[in-house]
This record gives C-alpha cells, sequence and structure tokens, in this order.
C-alpha cells in the first residue's frame, strides 16, 4: 500500500468563519498532524478555484487522502468527490466535515473553546481519512424485460408504457379477460367517459404520437410485439434478484386455442350450461363457453372449467368451424425471465353482507355500486334501465348508503377515498336518464376532493338528488309489500326518518384484491395494516418497495380513481425503466462483508437485514456463514451492530476507523464541561444536528459529534470504548423508533442503548450517561436542548471513575 | 343429570311467580337439576351499573364466586341477570387488570374471581344440554295454530362482543327454539328494538311508549301472542297494556307468555299448575290455541 | 356555548375525566354519523335524548348541561347503538360513565336513590313481598335462600357505594 498523504482543505466562508474560529490556529495544528502533508485555507473549496487547488494536488500526487471542512457538506460533498474522482483518486477517500453548522455556529459566543473543537474536529476527520479503504463500483446485469402483475387499469397503462420504450412486458391477469374493477364501473368521473376504454391501454398504440384519444377496442393493444399477455393466470414463484428475476407463471387453461378462434359466436348458442354472470352483478346469466362483453382483451372465448360438462356434451367442439376448441388443455407452468416486476393487482368491494344490519346479501334489492354500475352501463345486463332485481321492475326510489364498510373500525378503519365520487356520478346519470326517479343519499361526509370534484355534487343537487347527513342504522323490509325501510337520523334536520325505497345501494370499502396476502408472500413484499402494498415511502418513493427493482402501483396501494391510477402507472412505469434502462445496475461496494472466520452457525443477522440482502451458506467445513449480496446490501450496518461474533464490518465504516474517531474527538477539550461523544445516524441524527447549527442555537462545545451511517450499526462495547477514550457521556442520536430510514435501525440502537446502561450500572457507571434521542431535520431545537440537559447532567454526577479492566 | 346453580334474581321471586313455577317444573321435567345457592344478590343491573359500574362488576362477580365455591355453572331465567353475570364474567375473563381490580374490591368480602365457571341463559341449556331433537320428543301439545311474536329481550343478544349469546341483527336461536315447539315465529317490525323496561320508574311515559309501539307492531303482524324470556319486558308489555288502556284509552289484548310458560305447556303440564293468574292480560286465547 | 381560551381548558378536562372512567374509554373517537341517534329506540320517541347530541355535548365539555341534564338517564341501555357504531365507540358504556360522574357529583334522580338505598338494605333492588313470599309452597316453590347483604356491604365500603346516598344529601 502507498504511502498515506493527507490534504487539509479549511474553507473559512468567505472569512464568515474566521470571525469566530482562529484559522491560524486551526492550520498551524493541523499542520503537525502526522501524514498531513498539505494543508491550504481558501473561502470555498467546493467549486472555482478553490475545488482547482483540490484538483491539482490530487492529480500532481501530492495527496492520497483528502479532508475538506467546508460549509452545507450535504452539496459540497458531492461536487467535491466527483472532482476527486475526475482528477483519479478513489472517492471514497475523501472525509468532508462542517466547521460552520456543527462547530462556529453553535458555539459562536465561546471562541475559544469552538476553535478548540474545531482542532478535535480536524483530527478526527484526518485520522478516518488516514484509515479510509478505496471502495470499487460493481456492476450487475439488468434485464430489459419487466413483469406486471394484473390486468387492470394501473397494470395496463404500466404495461404499455413500459413497451412503448422498447421494453419486453409480460402482463399477467388472473382472470380469464383484462379490464379489471374498472371495466365494471360503467362510466368514470370526472370525465364521463365510458370505461370500457379501459378494457384496452389509454392510449391507441398505433398513434402513440397522437394527442387525440382512440376508441380502445381499436387500439391494436394485443397487437404491440413487446407486450405478452398471460390471461387465466397466476405467479406462483419468484426467485432471482432485482435485474434478473425468474418468476414462474401458472396458466389456466382456457380451452380455447387463443391462435384459431375466430370469435364467430357459433359455441354459446349450443352450450347448454347456463349461470349467473358474476361479471354483470348475476343480473344476467351465461353459458359455459362465453366472453365478458365483445370488446375485451383478448378476444377470445374461455370455457369455466367449474360448470363445463367437457366431454359429457361438446357440443361446442362439434359446431366449432376452425377446431378453436380444446377440451384437453391442462395447467401450464410458464418461466419468465425479468428484470423488474410491478405489482397492479388492484382492490375490489368490500363483502357488505357482514355488516348485518343492511342485510346485504339477504334482500336483494340492497346492492352494491358495482352492481348499480352494471345497471348504469348500456352494455350492461339491463341495457341501462335501473330494475330492482327481486321483480326486474324499475327502481323509482333509490337509497345510497355511503360508508359501508369504510371509516369503519370494525371492518376498515380508513376512507375509500372514491366512493362519494361513484355514488355522486351514479345519482346523476341515473337523474340524467330518468329525471322523475327519486335518489337520496345518505353521507357522514361528502368527500369530493379532486379537481371538478366539487362539480359532480352541485350537479346532483341541481337535478334533485336529496343528501340526508346521517348515517343509516338499518334496512328492513317489509314482508307483505317487500319495499325496503332505510331507518337514518337527519342530524341537520334532528329528525329521524324512514326512507321508502325500491332499491338500496351500498358504497363498499375499497378492499385489497383477492390474492393479495399470497401473492405478497411469493414476492416477498409487505402489506400495509389495511392489507393494501406498502409504499416503500409515500412521499418520497411513491410505487418503489422496499426491495428495488419491484415497483406498485394502482388500487394495489390504495383505492384510486382513474386518473390517479394512471398516473400512478406512470410513475411505477418510469420507476422501472430508470431502473433498467442501461441493462446494468451500478453500485458501489459501500457494503458489509463478512469474515468468514468468525463467522458461524448462527442466524441473526439473515433476520435483522431489513433489505433481505443476506443468506446462510454452509461451507466446506460443514458450518454456515453468512454471505451478503452486495447487490442487494443498502450498507447501513444493522447486521454490524447485530453481530454476537462481530464477524461483520462494513467497508465504509470499520470498527478502527469509528475508534480513532472517537479517540480524536475526545483527545482535545478546550472547555470546563465534561466531554460528550454524540453518535448520529447520517440521515435524521445527523440532520438533526445541521439545523441546530443553521438556526445558531447554542449549546456548548464539550458536545462533540461522530457520524455512522445508521445508529443500527453501534455495538454495545462501542458505548463502553467512547468512555474509554474519554468521554464523560454519550448521546445516541437516530431517526424516530418508526420512522428511521434503514426500517430498523433506531429500534436496534435503542435495544442497545437499554442493554448498555444495564452493564455500565453493572460496572458502577451512572447509566444516565449514556442516552438515545430519536429526531427529525426539524427538530434542532431538540438536539440544543438535548445537549445542554446532558451537559448539566453530567456536570451534577461529577467526573466518570472508570475501574481497571472495565 | 346435569346441574345449575340457579341465579333467580330479585324480579322474577318479587313478581312474577308463574315464570320460577313453569321454568323450574319443565327444566326439571327435562332433566335439568337446578341448585338454590345462598347468600346471592341482586345480580347488579344496569341500574346499579348507573351508579357505580365498578360496585355493578363486583357484585356481579361476587355472585360468580359463589357458583364457582360450589363448583356449577350458573343458569339465569332472566335476561336481565344474563347480561349482568355474563358481561361481567366476560370482561374480568378478558382483562387482567380489571379483575385484579375487583378481586381487591372482594377481598374485603373473602372472595376471588376466578373465572372458572361460565354464566348461561336456560336457552343455552336447552339448545346444548337438552338439544332441539330431545325437547321435541318431549312436546306433547300441538302448538301449530300459534303464532308467535318472540321477544328476547336487549340484553339476551347485546352487548353481543362480551355474550356472544347469538347473531345480534340477526339472532335465531330463540325463535328456533319457539319453532321447536310447535308455534310459528313471526316477523314484525323493530323486533329487535327494546320495548322500554329499564326506564320505567324513571320516565314512565317513554317506556309506556316503547312498549305501546312493540304492542302496536305484534298486533299489525297479527300474532297470537308475544313470547319472552326477561321479566322486566313481561311486566312493561303486560302490565303495560293496562296502563295503555288508561293512559290511551287502547285496548289490545296481547297476551304475554314467558317461554318457559309455552314450553311448560307445550310439554303438557297443567296450565292450572303454573300460576298464570298472575297476568294482568289473560292468556286463555292462547291456551285455547293450543290443542 | 361560551367562546373562548377558558372553555377550551375546561373542554379538554372534561373528555379526559370522561376517557379515564370505566366505560368512558371510547367517547374522543366519536365522528358524529349518528348510526347510534338512528338505532335509539328512545331518541325516536322523545327529544329529550340522542346519545349522539350527548357524546357531542360532552365532547365540546358542556360538563354541567351533561351532568345535571336529563337525557343521561333517559338511555335503555338496549346497546343497539353500541352494536353499530362504525368507530366502535362504547355509547351505552359511555352513558353509564356518565351517570357514574353525575353520581358523584350528586345528580342522583330519586329512583336510582331507591334503587341505591335497596340495594345496600335488602341486597335487592326489587322488594320482594311477604304476601309472596308466604305463597311459595302453594305455588310449589322452595322457600327463598338468604341473601348476601353483608358480604356487598363489606364490598360497598370499598367502592365507596354506600356514601352515595350520603353525597345526594350534601349536594342538594
Amino acid at each position: 500500500m502507498n504511502e498515506v498523504k493527507v490534504g487539509v482543505f479549511l474553507s473559512d466562508c468567505g472569512n464568515q468563519l474566521s470571525k469566530i474560529l482562529d484559522f491560524n490556529a486551526l492550520t498551524n495544528y493541523v499542520k503537525d498532524v502526522s501524514d498531513v502533508v498539505l494543508v491550504k485555507r481558501n473561502s470555498e473549496f467546493w467549486r472555482g478555484e478553490g475545488l482547482r487547488i483540490i484538483v491539482d494536488a490530487v492529480k500532481g500526487g501530492k495527496i492520497n487522502r483528502v479532508v475538506v471542512a467546508e460549509s452545507l457538506p450535504k452539496l459540497s460533498e458531492v461536487s467535491i468527490v466527483q472532482a476527486v474522482e475526475e482528477a483519479g483518486l478513489n472517492p471514497y477517500l475523501v472525509e468532508v466535515i462542517d466547521l460552520k453548522d456543527h462547530c462556529a455556529w453553535p458555539h459562536r459566543e465561546t471562541p475559544k473553546e469552538a476553535t478548540e473543537k474545531a482542532k478535535a474536529m480536524l483530527l478526527a476527520a484526518t485520522e478516518r481519512a488516514k484509515l479510509l479503504e478505496p471502495i470499487e463500483k460493481l456492476e450487475f446485469p439488468a434485464l430489459k424485460s419487466v413483469l406486471v402483475i394484473g390486468g387492470g387499469i394501473a397494470g395496463m397503462q404500466a404495461a404499455v408504457d413500459l413497451a412503448d420504450l422498447g421494453f419486453e412486458v409480460d402482463l399477467v391477469e388472473k382472470e380469464p379477460f383484462l379490464g379489471g374493477l374498472a371495466a365494471r364501473a360503467g362510466r368514470f368521473f370526472p370525465t364521463d367517459d365510458c370505461a370500457i376504454c379501459i378494457q384496452s391501454p389509454a392510449s391507441d398504440v398505433k398513434t402513440i404520437t397522437h394527442t387525440s384519444r382512440k376508441c380502445v377496442y381499436r387500439s391494436g393493444f394485443t397487437e404491440i410485439p413487446n407486450l405478452n399477455i398471460l390471461a387465466n393466470s397466476k405467479v406462483v414463484g419468484v426467485e432471482g434478484v432485482p435485474g434478473n428475476y425468474k418468476v414462474t407463471i401458472e396458466k389456466k387453461p382456457r380451452y380455447v386455442n387463443e391462435l384459431k378462434c375466430v370469435r364467430c359466436d357459433l359455441c354459446t348458442p349450443v352450450c347448454p350450461v347456463e349461470v349467473p354472470d358474476e361479471y354483470n352483478a348475476k343480473l344476467k346469466t351465461r353459458k359455459a363457453i362465453y366472453m365478458i362483453t365483445p370488446n375485451v382483451h383478448p378476444p377470445v372465448y374461455v370455457i369455466d372449467e367449474s360448470v363445463c360438462k367437457f366431454r359429457d356434451c361438446a357440443k361446442c367442439v362439434e359446431v366449432c368451424p376452425t377446431d378453436a376448441i380444446e377440451l384437453d388443455q391442462k395447467i401450464e407452468r410458464v418461466t419468465l425471465n425479468v428484470g423488474s416486476i410491478i405489482v397492479a393487482t388492484g382492490f375490489q368491494e368490500f363483502d357488505s353482507s357482514v355488516i348485518k344490519e343492511y342485510h346485504y346479501g339477504d334482500y336483494p334489492d340492497v346492492i352494491t355500486n358495482l352492481e348499480l354500475a352494471r345497471m348504469i352501463d348500456g352494455f350492461g345486463p339491463t341495457g341501462g334501465t335501473i330494475i330492482k332485481p327481486s321483480d326486474r321492475k324499475p327502481a323509482k326510489k333509490i337509497v345510497m348508503v355511503q360508508c359501508v364498510g369504510s371509516r369503519d373500525r370494525r371492518w376498515n378503519p380508513y376512507c375509500s377515498s372514491i366512493c362519494c365520487m361513484i355514488s355522486l356520478k351514479h345519482a346523476s346519470l341515473i337523474k340524467t336518464a330518468y329525471p322523475d326517479t327519486d335518489v337520496t343519499v345518505c353521507y357522514i361526509d361528502i368527500r369530493t376532493t379532486g379537481r371538478e370534484h366539487e362539480y359532480y355534487y352541485e350537479r346532483a343537487r341541481e337535478m334533485g338528488v336529496k343528501f340526508v347527513k346521517g348515517r343509516p342504522s338499518e334496512i328492513s323490509r317489509d314482508p307483505e309489500t317487500g319495499r325496503l325501510i332505510v331507518d337514518v337520523e337527519d342530524e341537520l334536520l334532528k329528525r329521524f326518518l324512514e326512507l321508502d325505497a325500491d332499491l338500496v345501494v351500498l358504497a363498499p370499502a375499497m378492499v385489497p384484491a383477492e390474492g393479495t396476502k399470497e401473492l405478497a408472500e411469493i414476492l416477498g413484499l409487505e402489506l400495509e395494516e389495511d392489507g393494501f402494498f406498502k409504499e416503500y415511502n409515500a412521499k418520497l418513493r411513491p410505487t418503489e418497495t422496499k426491495l428495488r427493482g419491484m415497483y406498485l402501483c394502482g388500487g394495489a396501494t390504495f383505492p384510486k380513481d382513474a386518473p390517479t391510477t394512471s398516473l400512478h402507472a406512470h410513475s411505477a412505469a418510469m420507476k422501472a425503466a430508470k431502473f433498467l434502462i442501461t441493462g446494468k445496475i451500478v453500485k458501489d461496494q459501500r457494503t458489509a462483508v463478512v469474515n468468514e472466520e468468525y463467522c458461524g452457525d448462527c442466524e441473526f443477522c439473515p433476520v435483522t437485514c431489513p433489505y433481505g440482502a443476506i443468506s446462510l451458506e454452509p461451507t466446506s467445513e460443514d458450518h454456515i456463514v453468512a454471505r451478503i449480496s452486495d447487490l442487494l446490501c443498502e450498507g447501513c450496518g444493522i447486521c454490524v451492530g447485530t453481530c454476537p461474533l462481530n464477524a461483520i464490518e462494513l467497508r465504509h465504516s470499520r470498527p478502527n476507523q469509528m475508534l480513532a474517531q472517537m479517540k480524536a474527538l475526545m483527545s482535545i477539550n478546550g472547555t470546563s464541561k465534561p466531554l460528550i461523544l454524540t453518535i448520529c445516524c447520517s440521515e435524521c441524527g445527523h440532520a438533526a444536528v445541521d439545523s441546530s447549527g443553521m438556526a445558531m442555537m447554542q449549546y456548548p462545545a464539550n458536545v462533540r459529534v461522530m457520524k455512522v451511517p445508521c445508529t443500527g450499526i453501534l455495538q454495545v462495547h462501542q458505548f463502553l470504548e467512547a468512555f474509554k477514550v474519554g468521554a464523560q457521556g454519550v448521546m445516541v442520536v437516530g431517526c424516530k423508533s418508526d420512522g428511521c430510514h434503514y426500517e430498523v435501525g433506531s429500534q436496534q440502537a435503542e435495544k442497545k442503548v437499554a442493554l448498555a446502561r444495564m452493564l455500565l450500572k453493572e460496572y458502577g457507571i451512572e447509566p444516565e450517561r449514556l442516552e438515545m434521542f430519536n429526531m427529525v431535520y426539524i427538530e434542532g431545537d431538540k438536539f440544543a436542548e438535548a445537549a445542554q440537559t446532558m451537559t448539566e447532567r453530567l456536570k451534577k454526577l461529577g467526573k466518570l471513575q472508570l475501574m481497571e479492566g472495565s | 343429570m346435569t346441574s345449575y346453580a340457579l341465579f333467580l334474581g330479585c324480579t322474577i321471586p318479587a313478581r312474577q311467580p308463574s315464570y320460577e313455577v313453569s321454568a323450574r317444573r319443565a327444566l326439571t321435567k327435562l332433566g335439568i337439576e337446578l341448585v338454590d345457592l345462598a347468600n346471592m344478590t341482586c345480580c347488579a343491573p344496569p341500574p346499579v351499573q348507573s351508579l357505580d359500574l365498578e360496585t355493578g362488576l363486583s357484585i356481579a362477580a361476587y355472585n360468580i364466586c359463589l357458583a364457582e365455591e360450589a363448583d356449577l355453572n350458573i343458569v339465569t331465567l332472566c335476561t336481565g341477570c344474563f347480561e349482568s353475570l355474563a358481561m361481567a364474567n366476560a370482561m374480568l375473563k378478558e382483562n387482567e387488570k380489571l379483575k385484579a381490580r375487583v378481586n381487591q374490591i372482594l377481598s374485603n368480602a373473602g372472595k376471588e374471581f376466578e373465572g372458572s365457571k361460565e354464566v348461561k341463559h336456560y336457552l343455552q341449556v336447552l339448545l346444548n344440554d337438552v338439544g332441539p331433537n330431545r325437547l321435541k320428543e318431549n312436546v306433547s301439545k300441538n302448538l301449530s295454530s300459534l303464532k308467535v311474536a318472540s321477544f328476547s329481550g336487549c340484553h339476551l343478544l347485546r352487548p353481543s362482543a362480551l355474550l356472544k349469546f347469538d347473531d345480534p341483527e340477526k339472532p335465531y336461536i330463540f325463535d328456533d327454539l319457539i319453532e321447536t315447539l310447535g308455534a310459528k315465529s313471526i316477523w314484525y317490525r323493530h323486533k329487535l328494538k327494546c320495548c322500554g323496561g329499564l326506564l320505567r320508574g324513571y320516565a314512565d311515559d317513554v317506556a309506556l311508549a316503547l312498549a305501546r309501539e312493540k304492542i302496536v307492531n305484534t298486533t299489525k303482524a297479527g300474532a297470537d301472542c308475544i313470547v319472552t324470556l326477561c321479566p322486566f319486558c313481561f311486566l312493561t308489555l303486560d302490565l303495560g297494556q293496562v296502563l295503555m288502556k288508561s293512559t290511551f284509552h287502547e285496548e289490545y289484548n296481547m297476551p304475554v307468555l314467558h317461554y318457559s310458560e309455552l314450553l311448560a305447556l307445550a310439554l303438557g303440564i297443567d296450565p292450572t299448575e303454573l300460576a298464570l293468574q298472575f297476568h294482568k292480560i289473560k292468556v286463555y286465547s292462547v291456551l285455547n290455541k293450543i290443542g | 356555548m361560551k367562546q373562548g381560551k377558558e372553555e377550551k381548558t375546561t373542554n379538554q378536562a372534561f373528555s379526559d375525566v370522561i376517557t379515564s372512567r370505566l366505560g368512558g374509554e371510547t367517547i374522543t373517537l366519536c365522528y358524529q354519523c349518528g348510526t347510534c341517534a338512528s338505532s335509539c329506540p328512545v331518541a325516536r320517541i322523545t327529544p329529550r335524548f340522542n346519545p349522539r347530541e350527548v357524546i357531542k355535548l360532552s365532547l365540546l365539555g358542556e360538563k354541567d348541561e351533561v351532568l345535571s341534564g336529563d337525557a343521561i338517564w333517559l338511555c335503555c341501555s338496549c346497546y343497539n347503538c353500541q352494536e353499530r357504531c362504525p368507530q366502535k365507540v362504547e355509547i351505552a358504556d359511555v352513558i353509564y360513565a356518565l351517570r357514574n360522574i353525575a353520581v358523584k357529583e350528586g345528580n342522583i334522580p330519586n329512583i336510582y336513590s331507591e334503587f341505591a338505598a335497596e340495594l345496600i338494605n335488602e341486597g335487592r333492588i326489587v322488594p320482594i313481598s311477604k304476601f309472596l313470599e308466604k305463597k311459595r309452597p302453594d305455588l310449589g316453590l322452595p322457600s327463598l335462600k338468604p341473601v348476601g347483604v353483608d358480604a356487598l356491604r363489606k364490598i360497598f365500603s370499598i367502592t365507596g357505594f354506600d356514601k352515595i346516598k350520603q353525597e345526594k344529601a350534601e349536594a342538594s
């Protein structure tokens, strides 16, 4: 290894910092630190002339470690690291610290103390820099192909986006036909277009450059060459890693050859089996061989194997002119190799029959919004007439009931967010077609939060739809007349109404689609408490999951209207495209590494790793060791903190680097107060320290900050080490317990701190010398306060007495 | 023979001997032994819970303790007693903290609630210990021309989370047991709504209005009689009709029977032995329909 | 209703008082959907009681109106509302909690004082007539077992139930 030559670059921020910190003293101090060969001072080092000074020193071979004290390190670090890399040095041999927000600003009232702290900070950065090692960038293959699961509005949109961008796309739908829930909705708000649009993608692929809307059943969706539709199919297994998954699909037999069927419709008239048509809310029947509507994808008949008599009948086989019917088809297994997976499995209506007081399922004239939608649809089972299912006579008095199973802590505590609009849309459509129909909507709150949505509410009132504020308590049926009675309190009138109705339409909650849980298990994805797929972070990382390479969109994450679903689908498609577009995944090796000599036969780290990056593999010596995937490892170090044998280290945060930093920070005091080591995570913890400095909140200079990737990396013995090297107190600052950027790091650290406190007590050291704090960026004041409090506490406790050997 | 500690309560011995007579006769005939324990008290129904819930729970728990000591499950005749005791039993079995608090109170009376016994309404005994088949075999009278408006009383069903007796919105157990005797159980509007019994004494006008609704709805539905399980409901609906006559000048003459009376009659027990003379609304019309 | 800052602190205090009491824990979940009122047989008959309004008033801190009023005593404890409440507010139990608080403050309707007195004296809330007790053998009924009134009194001395009548006297 080459001789270590450190260059230290001190930015005085246009002489702002030198008003507080004694830069001459700092320069003189750093000069004498071993292995420091160059010390420069400038007003800034992250751009222009200052940056050139660094680059020249690196290029000339004068230095091979770079320490920069610069303000706003979050910003400046990026350009410095990049320039250093271009100059020919490994970019991970750079250490940037912030003398402004971590020193000068928060200690401006005690400039002498601040200067002494700055020395310690520079020493710590230099000592760490000396121990840094080059880190390589790795490349992993990424297949330019995507599996989209779910052929509803979201899945189709994402599939078309990616196909248009040139990716190979496989679209898997569990039903025999595409379209999903949305296809049954009749019409969509806020544009009132027919929902059949959804049975194919929203754009005409042949005329993708045109902005005019094309009627979709003529769009040629099935003809996109790089889009492979697998209807009647489901995912049964996934192996592999992001960029290279092997997916097993189980394809149910269709019993009709897709290539031979010409949709002549000779088969359905001869089929003797007639069953209620689920797709049409059982308001009509269909045959065992059927298509749900004439314009669907794939445009091929299917045989319902649960009711078909097969060889005992085979009448369809006899009449089929193209021999398309193949009663011997079996379940097929297909294996796909894809780089990425998009889950678009959507939602479904909640089963309202569990709310017994509404008697859905008992009374045929109590129906759901989706069932009503089938009636409103001109292509639907009633041709657009609103009927009472009990006697098929027109329904003249309709009562709608909102929030059925939504906002209901017995079933689904959340607001399903689209049901108000669905009901308003239905009420308006009914009033438009049949103005003399009496429509009453019973609601708790009407929620019309999107563009054009409030207009629906307004229009409904104009049309004479009645609104009753109150959630009905019961729907009963007069056994003699068969009429329904809806009991509700009109809260605004404080009057109890018994609404007489031909038809009661429930607005059920929207819940995750059937099979969501099973799919999540297969894919290794997490679900929210409400059962929907968990987005990595709704604000910062929508449509992403914790697993890179797997994305979510549409109703799979929460109920959504059609426009939002489209947007969501575009987002997921974009994320997948971004991930795969270069055909490779470039990732640096700032990852964990296992010392296989120490590692063996325990299972802690794979369980704790939030990213599933650790697997256990048997070695030749008949024992098991942990192996870390450089692709999946996020470099948090939670495994390091978990390993009972000290067998894991992070390449970019080795124990010797941390110890050297600690020692340096504690080597100079310069204040009369007890030294405190603050170990903060690089996310919220560090940000809180930043923000307190930026806001010039004052805390004493005896508080020294050391950054680690995540507090989850910390091990119990490190706290003891901190006391040994001179700390009188230790503060651990991490993200909120439930807001850790690495999921469980903060929680792990809390456990370690609790354990360490017990140990301290055993050693006769006051446990309150060690404390964990959880903060976010905006809580800079909390950090300053904690630093103050801790200092006062330690003053009261007096000097730490360490027993020999502890 | 299956034995139970009989929790008799207050209202039945105080006012409704016909309930007690018919229940004791019928259950004994069906092979159920009822054991009368000493030192039982009021069950602590809603009026006591209204004064102090904690005291109410402690009283209920105290009574359950007596059954625990006798190593017997409890059977109640009164729906109100069933609710008070079963609710307390369930709450204390589920909630350790509450149980600890109640036991702290009970220790002063030398008791400790263990949670080892069940509290059952006698319908559950008929359903599970006797069984519909044996019950049917024992029926010796023909009730097939009798149209019954059943009314179980609220506290047989609710709060369902604790009582777990039947589906609170679509109950069927009681109606099935009426039909097992051969009578027909009919639907009427607001069948599951309260009779107002608990408001008697505080707001007699409201209580009477609620009772009147019940009588009106059952009359409209063409019932021959109302069959109840709760002495409070019975009182509200039976005596209530006398009050309706004096208050509203309305005469319904809707006979109200306890299920135990219907059961005893169906089993062939002589009506004259059942103390039916204590009913305010005479039940001859019902007796005439029983063949 | 009164306005202003002072009112706010009172509000907080009253909902705290309710939630910290057995039965009252769930009151703050209420979002005023009216399912309780619509389920309530009493509310349909008289404007004197509406469970939704009792909860609203309580949450707004209208302590006096709630505790000294007649409404809370008009609940018939049928639990219809509690079964159906979509927010799992234990409404009937909340009413018990409110009654318990009212009792503590000395607001006890006469009939309830009588219940309390009967319970303390006899161990029952419905007195048994000597006439019927004498008639039991004729009806084929066993004689009544003794009532555990002493045990109850020991319970009451811990829960403070025996002070209820006194509180009433002090309040009036």
